[in-house]
């Protein structure tokens, strides 16, 4: 496991759900997932993030977006697909700090 | 297909026969409790647990999943029971029955309708009480836990329907189980005389309402809670 396959899952996962939203768009790290700008609504948003723990379970790696880390934090970790792939990098123990 | 079940509490009572009479259909179970296993089946799948530690349940219905990929129906059916007046119930008496009855159905709920939120598909069952609507006198903090499972079985029948996902619970009549085994008789026969069908309920009963929740036709009925005996 690495950075890039984090964001490959998180991008290959998050075209998927908006296609099946009726949206085809380009998928960058500053892709917003919250906030005015974001490309899901609140539940296409909570089924992505299943999807994604899903998506990791299914190559037998563990991972916790509701984990009280995510959901308690000043800054959310769902801001962007960038801010996601850091989040779930450092759940990983990817990167230091 | 053989279904996969999920049923909490499965060592004795309702979740053990519930299990027997699954298995005898041919379904997939998986069962749990805080003590071992008290059924042998090929088709059965035991694991020890506190139903609220969170990480047991995550690791549990995860294993689940990497077996099969999906999980049909839940049945949250292990609970604690503390009949005691108000004035005489210790904190940690109350605590203990929020955290079997509520912060176990939750855990279980959230974890389990991951996995059928991805599969677009679910049964979720509920276990309630006829104490919640009776409003009876020392039994406040396990109906008090009880009518959150009621609110969280209405609340999630919402947000999880769009997934297409049914979330309802039964209301049992006192049973003869365990759960009322230290219930003096006097205080379970006034309450059957409250009861429009005045008599003990039975395992049939209850089954009767669990297979009408997860009947593969019942996929438009979802927040419902359903008593037993003429209660409502």
């Amino acid at each position: 496991m690495n950075a890039i396959i984090v964001e490959q899952i998180v991008v290959t996962t998050l075209r998927n759900c908006c296609l099946n939203n009726g949206l085809s768009i380009e998928i960058k790290k500053d892709t917003s997932l919250i906030g005015s700008n974001r490309v899901l609504d609140s539940l296409g948003l909570v089924n992505f993030i299943v999807d994604i723990e899903t998506a990791f379970l299914d190559i037998g790696v563990e991972i916790s977006l509701t984990s009280e880390n995510a959901m308690s934090s000043r800054i959310s970790p769902f801001r962007t697909v960038g801010s996601l792939c850091r989040f779930i990098e450092n759940q990983l123990g990817l990167v230091n700090g | 297909m053989d279904r996969i079940i999920l049923i909490t509490g499965s060592r004795k009572g309702l979740g053990k026969l519930l299990c027997e009479y699954f298995l005898k259909q041919g379904d997939i179970i998986y069962g749990c409790s805080r003590r071992n296993a008290s059924i042998e089946h090929s088709n059965y799948h035991h694991f020890n647990l506190d139903v609220s530690d969170e990480s047991a349940v995550i690791s549990m219905v995860r294993t689940i999943y990497k077996i099969h990929r999906r999980i049909d129906i839940l049945i949250n059916n292990a609970g604690i029971a503390s009949m005691n007046h108000f004035l005489l119930t210790t904190f940690s008496t109350a605590q203990k029955i929020f955290e079997t009855n509520y912060y176990g159905t939750f855990l279980m709920c959230r974890e389990v309708s991951k996995f059928m939120s991805k599969q677009k598909k679910g049964r979720i069952v509920n276990f309630s009480t006829v104490a919640v609507p009776l409003h009876l006198e020392g039994e406040l903090v396990y109906s008090s836990s009880k009518a959150a499972i009621e609110q969280l079985t209405r609340v999630l029948a919402a947000e999880l329907g769009p997934n297409n996902i049914t979330v309802n619970a039964i209301g049992p009549t006192p049973i003869q189980t365990d759960l009322i085994a230290n219930v003096p008789k006097e205080k379970i026969d006034k309450l059957i005389q409250k009861q429009s069908l005045k008599r003990l309920g039975n395992f049939e009963d209850v089954l009767n309402v669990v297979q009408f929740f997860i009947d593969e036709n019942s996929n438009f009925i979802t927040g419902q809670i359903i008593y037993l005996g003429g209660i409502n």
